[in-house]
């Protein structure tokens, strides 16, 4: 019992402290990411699934800041652009895609700020 | 000076009448000629709402319109009657001539990027053939 509790309990340790400090705690916030999996207790395997830029996907050259279907997921439901870490948008068309929902803001095709 | 292209919306109060906001648009077309620009084209969207309240209103009707000048006394004309207009509630103007730059020169890199990949694949091909029969003898 003993014997086949250590082993177990340094893996779960171990992949723990790995994982500890990227997850951050998997609440975290809505726009959840896919491939985090449900953690089990004891078997910890963290398969993520690697997230492609969708606009390097499209091979796309600007992002038009009037189609806010485009830009809608890339914020929060409260309002905010949500980081790179979230949608795996590539720096540069994170760059662009900024700034494309920032004027999508100013002519409110886009909120700034959820409404109550 | 050359020639620079915008992209001009602006948002009109939701009860004012068809012809309202089509007069609100022709004096935008005197204006910009005769200033020396163009309007290129206009695409009205209607009616859509906002994503917040703007005026304590949720909905406007918006216009689309690509303007082209090559005197930036145009952009700076037309946006001071968009402000005086009575039926405007919003407008954005947007340069758009540097962006499309861009997009032309990531395309024009793409495929030169694209011509340039069948030369090194067919040089790769050739050992193709040559490594499968290897792989298959000992399996034979």
């Amino acid at each position: 019992m003993a014997e086949e509790n250590a082993p177990q309990q340094q893996s779960y340790g171990s992949s723990g402290g790995g994982g500890g400090p990227r997850s951050s705690g998997p609440g975290g916030g809505p726009g959840g990411r896919p491939g985090g999996g449900p953690a089990k207790r004891g078997k910890r395997s963290f398969v993520r699934k690697k997230k492609v830029c969708r606009f390097c996907v499209d091979k796309a050259d600007f992002i038009d800041y009037k189609k806010a279907e485009i830009l809608a997921p890339f914020i929060q439901e409260r309002g905010k652009i949500l980081p790179r870490r979230m949608t795996g948008t590539c720096s540069r068309h994170q760059r662009w895609l900024t700034v494309a929902i920032k004027r999508a803001q100013n002519i409110a095709l886009l909120p700034f700020a959820a409404e109550l | 000076m050359e020639e620079r292209l915008y992209d001009l919306i602006f948002i009109c109060r939701p009860d004012t009448p068809e012809a309202d906001i089509d007069k609100v648009i022709t004096t935008l077309e005197t204006v910009a000629t005769e200033k020396g620009g163009k309007i290129d084209s206009v695409n009205k969207w209607g009616r859509k709402r906002m994503a917040y309240r703007v005026q304590k209103l949720r909905e406007g009707y918006y216009v689309y319109m690509v303007v082209r000048s090559s005197q930036g006394e145009v952009v700076k004309e037309l946006e001071r009657r968009l402000k005086v207009a009575d039926p405007v509630m919003k407008y954005l103007t947007v340069r758009l001539d540097e962006e499309l730059k861009r997009q032309d020169k990531l395309k024009r890199h793409r495929e030169r990027r694209a011509a340039r990949r069948p030369r090194k694949t067919v040089p790769a091909a050739p050992p193709m053939p040559g490594t499968e029969p290897q792989a298959a003898a000992p399996t034979a």
